[in-house]
């Protein structure tokens, strides 16, 4: 399955769900399919805190769905991570796993241990009940709608080829990306982030 | 009213609702405090790591939020405060602890003395020292002066006052 395929796909079916993307082919493979400058953070300068951060938004935010794309090189570093999603218990949060078994980013380096990381297993063992992968576009395409709805703790694991070729980077920055975002929140859910100075 | 009660409410004045800790034993009664307080939406984290993200996205929700750990946790918290918080302006308040620091009488924490207060110089990350309890008013201060700069600012306190004995 290819990532390209698949983000389509979600994209499609999205509607005012907030995304977080992470470091390098998702933030840019997003980009490309999107364009979408204000309900998604690019979360690229950073390394396997997207699920953490989408929970902070999500959990101020329990009206709106929220969709945080984590790399596997990235949950990785980080897998802990599911141990406080799966207490926090936030049911507006869909934690995605981009699986492509290597460092996407990276020109495809090597990620240890690749073909025995069974993430499903680790999401469970952290207690997370509703746990899916999708290997197929098929599969995703008449699946994805029902595990996003689910209002539970859940992690969407997405078995995908490595990429390709590196695409561009967002040409986005910082603080351009944190007002888009934060003034689409402002107007899209009449509350105020930005108080002081602005 | 005691130190710690004194902190708790300096954070809550602040309209601070979400705390993400993790403990060392200095701060294990704050976080004991915060925990048991309504006021409070707690969540113990994985990594401190971890608590920076949370905290950094609750921003995006409008909500107030506060970054709880120990001298050695915000030591590796380094790449995450410089990645999120200074690569796209984003407030965030932490607390540390002054581990190492004289009168510290555990061996481990020699180089949280040497290093801490140096790394944060080093990377530019404002901080205010409550060494004792009528510094507490630095906490409102140093929140404030998060939203206004847009980067992080460290409120790092003593074990004299984290003990209750300042």
């Amino acid at each position: 399955m290819k990532l390209r395929d698949c983000l389509a796909y979600a994209s499609g079916m999205r509607t005012d769900e907030l995304v977080i993307t992470s470091a390098g082919t998702m933030s840019a493979m997003w980009w490309d399919l999107t364009g979408d400058s204000e309900g998604t953070f690019y979360l690229e300068a950073s390394m396997s805190l997207v699920s953490m951060f989408g929970a902070g938004i999500a959990m101020g935010l329990p009206q709106r769905d929220v969709w945080a794309f984590n790399g596997d090189g990235a949950f990785c570093m980080n897998p802990g991570c599911l141990m406080v999603e799966r207490q926090m218990s936030l049911p507006n949060l869909s934690h995605f796993l981009i699986s492509n078994r290597c460092y996407g980013a990276t020109h495809a380096a090597a990620l240890p241990n690749a073909s025995h990381n069974d993430y499903v297993t680790v999401a469970r063992g952290f207690g997370i009940e509703h746990v899916f992968c999708f290997e197929s576009l098929a599969d995703l395409e008449s699946g994805l709608r029902d595990a996003v709805a689910v209002r539970a703790p859940k992690l969407i694991v997405l078995e995908v080829e490595p990429p390709e070729a590196q695409l561009a980077v967002t040409p986005l920055e910082g603080p351009e990306i944190k007002y888009r975002f934060g003034r689409h929140i402002e107007r899209s859910n009449g509350i105020r982030i930005f108080q002081h100075g602005v | 009213m005691d130190t710690i009660s004194r902190i708790v409410d300096q954070v809550a004045a602040c309209d601070i609702k979400l705390v993400a800790s993790l403990p060392d034993d200095w701060v294990a009664p704050l976080i004991s405090a915060i925990d048991g307080d309504k006021r409070f939406t707690h969540v113990p984290v994985n990594r401190e790591e971890s608590a920076i993200g949370l905290c950094s996205g609750a921003f995006f929700s409008g909500t107030g939020a506060l970054a709880l750990m120990g001298a050695s946790g915000l030591m590796t918290c380094i790449y995450a405060i410089t990645k999120i918080n200074y690569s796209y302006e984003v407030p965030l308040l932490l607390f540390t602890t002054l581990r190492g620091a004289i009168g510290d009488p555990r061996h481990h924490h020699i180089s949280n003395g040497l290093y801490l207060l140096p790394i944060m110089d080093a990377i530019s990350l404002p901080y205010a020292i409550v060494d004792s309890s009528d510094k507490a008013p630095l906490i409102a201060k140093a929140y404030e002066h998060t939203l206004t700069m847009n980067r992080p600012v460290v409120v790092a306190f003593s074990r004299a006052v984290l003990k209750g004995e300042a």
